[in-house]
């Protein structure tokens, strides 16, 4: 899938999840940021690359600020954003 | 424990009993609402009164204010969230926000780092080490000692500026120079950009940078762009002017401001005096340099637009430098003659 345009989904809520998605020239840029950092920082990256990997994205640009969301709604929201930002209604 | 439910009202901006709600609810905490504010999000209760607001102006969050018997509720999060989410619609997504320094913890849990601080105002953006990673990215090759700085709009390039430029770079090791980012002036900033960039080839000890949104931008220096609304007195630089010092003097070994002498514009002239008292806490020289003159007046941009309305094309020629010229008379020179002219 390709990232054709910026697109955000989530919120800035407690226990959400917001995240940025925008077009990148060569591969993966991700920037995580979470309160719950130093406890579930890599289990919060597999899941995001997870998803990116399910709907074959490359080049992406990809900015997540969690307030301790659960994986459920991790894997959620980084879909709907990439399903916003290549022109996929959701 | 009840909860209140709160509706989302929308101002692209606010207009007419809406805003005048807004603003009285800004002024009941102590904010003024700003004239830019392109879109505005209000979160009011049952009753219909505001519990929360928030305004962006292109890619600034401000005036964003919570009722204090709705703190802690978490009404800023969603504020924030539309906000940055309308912004990212119109396709900005790297976002400033003003607000009062005891406000900064809250907007740090919500993804923003501290660029700036004044006494009553901070600017923050979300993204980290934005300011610190440009800064770094404009370290010339090897390191001098004796380095200066211009900070300048060009709008457009002129013999005036070259002067300046050009008497600088004599009275230090290396020069570098800002020109300003922000598209609000009547010459698009590509084309400022690149004009003084052209303009200045033959200095081999001066390189030009975009000032990017750091410098004399919306977010650092606001009442740089509403002139004409100016009121004397307070001119709201000293963010802009922290910025200057603790980031890009501090990264690129600045040592001296050069300014020229400001004879016609009121605002400008307020910002170098606050200029020397700031930057000599900082140990950085503000250096004066007088205007050149031609024709027995000193050369401005202002007057060069004067005379482009005009369309006296033998004075300007006088007045700047020939890239300047050659674009003032292309087609694209003439598109701006037309909109001055309007």
């Amino acid at each position: 899938m390709e990232i054709k345009n910026k697109a955000a989904a989530g919120t800035l809520e407690s226990s959400d999840i917001y995240v940025v998605v925008e077009p990148n020239e060569n591969g993966i840029d991700l920037h995580l940021e979470s309160i719950v950092y130093n406890q579930f920082n890599e289990e919060i990256e597999k899941a995001v690359r997870d998803v990116l990997n399910d709907f074959n994205v490359e080049n992406i640009k990809i900015q997540l600020k969690d307030r301790g969301a659960v994986e459920c709604a991790i894997r959620a929201r980084v879909e709907t954003a990439l399903k916003r930002a290549g022109g996929v209604n959701s | 424990m009840s909860y209140e439910v709160f509706y989302e009202e929308y101002g692209y901006p606010m207009k007419g009993k809406k805003l005048e709600k807004l603003i009285e609810f800004l002024n009941e905490e102590q904010l003024t609402y700003d004239e830019g504010i392109e879109f505005t999000v209000n979160l009011v209760d049952s009753r219909g009164k505001i519990a929360a607001t928030g305004s962006l102006e292109g890619k600034i969050l401000k005036c964003i204010a919570v009722s204090c018997s709705f703190q802690g509720e978490g009404l800023a999060a969603k504020i924030v969230t539309i906000l940055i989410s309308h912004a990212i619609s119109k396709g900005h997504s790297h976002l400033f926000l003003f607000t009062k320094p005891d406000n900064i913890n809250i907007f740090i849990d919500l993804g923003f780092y501290v660029i700036a601080e004044t006494e009553d105002a901070v600017l923050m953006e979300n993204v980290k080490n934005g300011i610190l990673d440009y800064a770094n990215s404009l370290k010339p090759q090897c390191a001098y000692e004796d380095t200066g700085a211009i900070v300048l709009n060009c709008n457009p390039f002129t013999n005036g500026h070259l002067y300046l430029i050009e008497t600088a770079s004599k009275q230090c090791e290396f020069l570098h120079l800002f020109v300003v980012s922000e598209d609000k002036s009547i010459f698009p900033s590509d084309i400022r950009y690149e004009l003084v960039n052209k303009g200045v080839s033959h200095l081999n000890n001066v390189v030009v940078h975009p000032t990017s949104d750091y410098l004399i931008s919306t977010a650092t220096f606001p009442t740089y762009f509403i002139k004409d609304k100016f009121k004397a007195g307070n001119i709201n630089c000293l963010l802009d002017l922290k910025i200057f010092c603790e980031y890009f003097a501090g990264i690129l070994n600045i040592k001296k401001r050069f300014v020229g002498t400001e004879p016609f514009d009121k605002v400008t002239a307020e910002y170098n005096l606050e200029m020397k008292k700031v930057l000599n806490e900082y140990d950085i020289d503000v250096i004066e340099i007088n205007r050149l003159e031609a024709n027995d007046a000193a050369i401005s941009a202002s007057l060069v637009r004067k005379l482009l309305v005009e369309g006296d094309y033998e004075k300007i020629k006088s007045m700047v430098p020939e890239i300047t010229y050659d674009f003032l008379i292309s087609d694209e020179g003439n598109k701006i003659k037309e909109k001055l002219r309007s």
